[in-house]
């Protein structure tokens, strides 16, 4: 017994020590602080419920970002017909000072970033954010490892239209969209 | 694809670290004899660092919670039992659709699950009225080039009205449509390569039941390559399915 209570703490310290990596991919998913806490802290009441079903120690973070990726695609069935999704996306408030150069460079990734259809959007991030493998990518959104191939070819090939090919124009259209937002 | 045959899809292994020792020194040769190969590789670095600049902070939240567990599992319950009703329906929906003769995008047939999880029957017109076009699945599941046209013209259409507001498109092709979506067999494949190339929303799936049963037929030997950036789905209609869930318009052509 005090075997299983020492073993469900380190386990929670592990899932402790995701939960800022996991708050940055969904972020990068939703663009949305208040919805990517909610599905971070879904994720780990998750873990926690089926710790049992984590057979490997060393495959935690592809189970993790599994169950990431099924809370999100979750949240899609939850809302459809009461929020729209991408109206969601375009409320973006941690930006306020778009005149900085920095903010701007990052405002703009992530304008591109959220451009992608989404499961550009997921490879993309969790293999330049997280460095997961392309196998672990794979794993995570139980796709085949051509499909992760392709979709990094293809989301690298818009980004590089998008923010290299055309660098020195500001992000003007950011205003029409947040007018647009109801 | 630089002159030295090296795709994309390996320029960006070899940035991502995924390959091995032969495929590296491939690169690596590739590298030194082609300048232009050796931009596209420093490009695709700076933009993998740029991501990773964009979230190296992202906005902070007021303050961690701490995990609550059940909070959506009666939602998800009801859900997958739900979908499971759903599977069986689509399926036999799916497999004996009559064939229809459409006259353009508004008079194709439509369908979408409602809030209820229970197919509701349109037309494009009036899904454009009722839900907004958002993402849209077009299934192919018969190798005519006329309904492949069709189905590109369509997605086309839909995408020059509404990719700027964000709409997605899959043309998923199942059955002896991969023909549609096969190298050296498709009369279309000059055709999904400019689609690709203008749309970055819009996305060709092939479904791996399907290329399966081509080698069965064809031999043990026979491969099946596919147009590039084609994506392979395990089952089209699960793949379908997943989708309806997610709130998205199906299309069949």
């Amino acid at each position: 017994m005090i075997t299983n209570l020492g073993k469900n703490r380190k386990f929670r310290r592990e899932l402790a020590d995701y939960r800022e990596n996991l708050y940055r991919i969904a972020y990068s998913w939703c663009h949305n602080p208040a919805l990517s806490d909610d599905l971070v802290q879904e994720t780990l009441a998750k873990a926690l419920k089926n710790s049992g079903q984590l057979r490997d120690p060393k495959t935690l973070r592809a189970w993790l970002y599994r169950i990431l990726s099924n809370c999100w695609r979750d949240h899609f069935r939850r809302s459809r017909d009461t929020v729209d999704i991408d109206d969601v996306v375009l409320i973006e408030k941690d930006t306020p000072d778009l005149c900085h150069d920095r903010q701007l460079v990052i405002h703009r990734v992530r304008r591109a970033i959220e451009r992608l259809p989404m499961g550009q959007r997921q490879t993309i991030s969790l293999v330049d954010l997280e460095g997961c493998s392309y196998i672990e990518v794979a794993e995570i959104l139980d796709v085949p490892i051509g499909t992760v191939m392709s979709r990094l070819s293809r989301a690298r090939k818009a980004l590089k239209a998008r923010l290299l090919e055309d660098e020195i124009r500001p992000d003007y259209d950011n205003i029409h969209h947040i007018g647009t937002v109801k | 694809m630089s002159r030295n045959d090296i795709s994309d899809e390996t320029l960006n292994a070899f940035i991502d670290g995924e390959l091995d020792a032969d495929g590296k020194s491939e690169v690596f040769e590739a590298l030194g004899n082609d300048r232009e190969l050796s931009q596209q590789a420093c490009e695709l670095r700076r933009l993998s660092e740029l991501v990773r600049h964009a979230y190296e902070k992202p906005p902070a939240i007021e303050q961690y919670r701490l995990p609550t567990a059940r909070r959506m599992s009666r939602w998800t319950q009801g859900l997958a039992a739900s979908l499971l009703v759903g599977l069986g329906t689509l399926l036999g929906w799916a497999m004996h659709q009559p064939a229809k003769a459409p006259t353009g995008p508004a008079a194709l047939h439509a369908m979408y699950w409602d809030e209820h999880n229970a197919f509701q029957n349109t037309d494009m017109s009036k899904i454009d009225a009722q839900r907004g076009i958002k993402h849209i699945i077009v299934h192919l599941n018969t190798s005519s080039p006329q309904k492949f046209d069709e189905a590109l013209t369509t997605a086309e259409t839909l995408l020059k009205k509404y990719g700027d507001d964000g709409a997605e498109i899959e043309v998923v092709a199942n059955a002896s449509a991969i023909r549609m979506l096969r190298a050296g067999y498709s009369p279309y494949a000059d055709r999904v390569r400019q689609l690709q190339q203008r749309y970055i929303n819009l996305t060709f799936l092939a479904c791996k039941d399907a290329i399966d049963h081509v080698r069965e037929i064809e031999g043990n030997n026979s491969q099946v390559k596919l147009l590039p950036d084609v994506e392979v789905t395990p089952s089209a209609l699960e793949h379908i399915l997943t989708r309806l869930s997610e709130g998205w318009v199906y299309l069949n052509v």
